[in-house]
């Protein structure tokens, strides 16, 4: 890694990455599937979550807690499933005592039909989870009032959604993310949810966010290794374009060849 | 006495401890325990004291997004 890499780290809450992905470890075939698209992507992080042992099964978790550990990512446990603050902060806790981490990505969903965060249960949980030490990672909307009600509440890193949860759709906000981006400078903003293709990622990195965090896009793909490997691309010529810095676009045509020297013309006699 | 495990009512033996409830019950690790929604550090469930109508919840590790 050269110089430039080493120093373009992303950063959540004072710990760095050198990868800007973030993957969910749901919906995939099969564990093998799951590891080597964990291999292809090599993302900084993998959202996990807990549940209760659902009788008969022997395995209980065994088998995937292995395979963390083995693929040694940092761990990012979610709340998903929750449709109140008090719901969300105690699965936090349990959280972290089964995962022991800090890191948590909280849902607060207030929406069964298209998953969307319930906005008043999300600042009230972050407020709590921040009292509580957890590094919180929100999974929130675009809006700008919900963003600075949960930065006010001391988190360091949003997480608005592209679409949905699940539905690939790509952003449906286009202006209002950007608008984020540029209200939020000091703040890391991972996109999370409702990515569906490489571009989509591309795409919001080259809008200056710091992260994208995907799972449906990967596991669901015909070829989940393929895709996540796609996607890590993606993620990282975004990024660059980014630190680059685009051309203003033009609002008419300017050619790129001189048109100094042109053959076959002449300059008409002067009268 | 009557726990609630995993929201099932289970008549069990009288076990006075979480550490007892545990070794009874032997769930596969890993896991995390919460009794009545309060989350019980491991390492303390020697100290930690049941009583009948109590809710247990053991979860583990899952996949998600």
């Amino acid at each position: 890694m050269n110089g430039p890499q080493m120093e373009d780290q992303l950063n959540l809450y004072g710990q760095s990455f050198s990868s800007r992905l973030l993957l969910g470890t749901a919906r995939y075939d099969s564990p093998s599937l799951l590891a080597d698209a964990i291999s292809a992507a090599d993302p900084a992080m993998l959202t996990v979550s807990l549940r209760r042992q659902t009788s008969g099964t022997k395995d209980s978790g065994q088998s995937f807690w292995n395979l963390l550990r083995e693929s040694q990512r940092a761990i990012l446990p979610n709340t998903a499933g929750c449709f109140s603050a008090r719901e969300a902060v105690k699965t936090a806790c349990m959280a972290r005592e089964l995962f022991e981490t800090n890191f948590v990505k909280l849902e607060v969903i207030g929406d069964e039909l298209n998953l969307q965060p319930d906005p008043f249960g999300l600042v009230e949980a972050a407020v709590e989870l921040v009292k509580l030490g957890f590094y919180v990672l929100p999974y929130c909307t675009e809006d700008w009032i919900l963003c600075r009600r949960l930065i006010d509440a001391g988190c360091m890193v949003l997480m608005p959604w592209a679409a949905p949860i699940g539905t690939g759709q790509g952003p449906r906000n286009p202006r209002a993310l950007q608008e984020l981006r540029e209200r939020a400078p000091q703040f890391t903003l991972i996109v999370d949810a409702g990515i569906g293709v490489p571009s989509h990622a591309c795409q919001v990195m080259e809008w200056g966010f710091d992260g994208v965090l995907l799972n449906t896009a990967v596991s669901r793909a015909l070829d989940p290794v393929r895709m996540a490997s796609a996607f890590a691309a993606a993620i990282r010529g975004g990024r660059n374009a980014f630190l680059a810095g685009p051309m203003s676009v033009q609002e008419i045509a300017v050619a790129s060849t001189s048109q100094i020297g042109r053959p076959f013309t002449f300059d008409l006699p002067s009268h | 006495m009557f726990v609630v495990v995993n929201g099932k009512t289970c008549n069990l033996p009288e076990l006075r401890t979480l550490d007892a409830l545990l070794q009874f019950l032997s769930p596969a690790g890993p896991f995390a325990v919460a009794r009545n929604e309060e989350v019980i550090p491991r390492g303390t469930y020697e100290e930690c004291v049941i009583s009948t109508g109590d809710r247990i919840d053991i979860v583990h590790p899952t996949a998600g997004g």
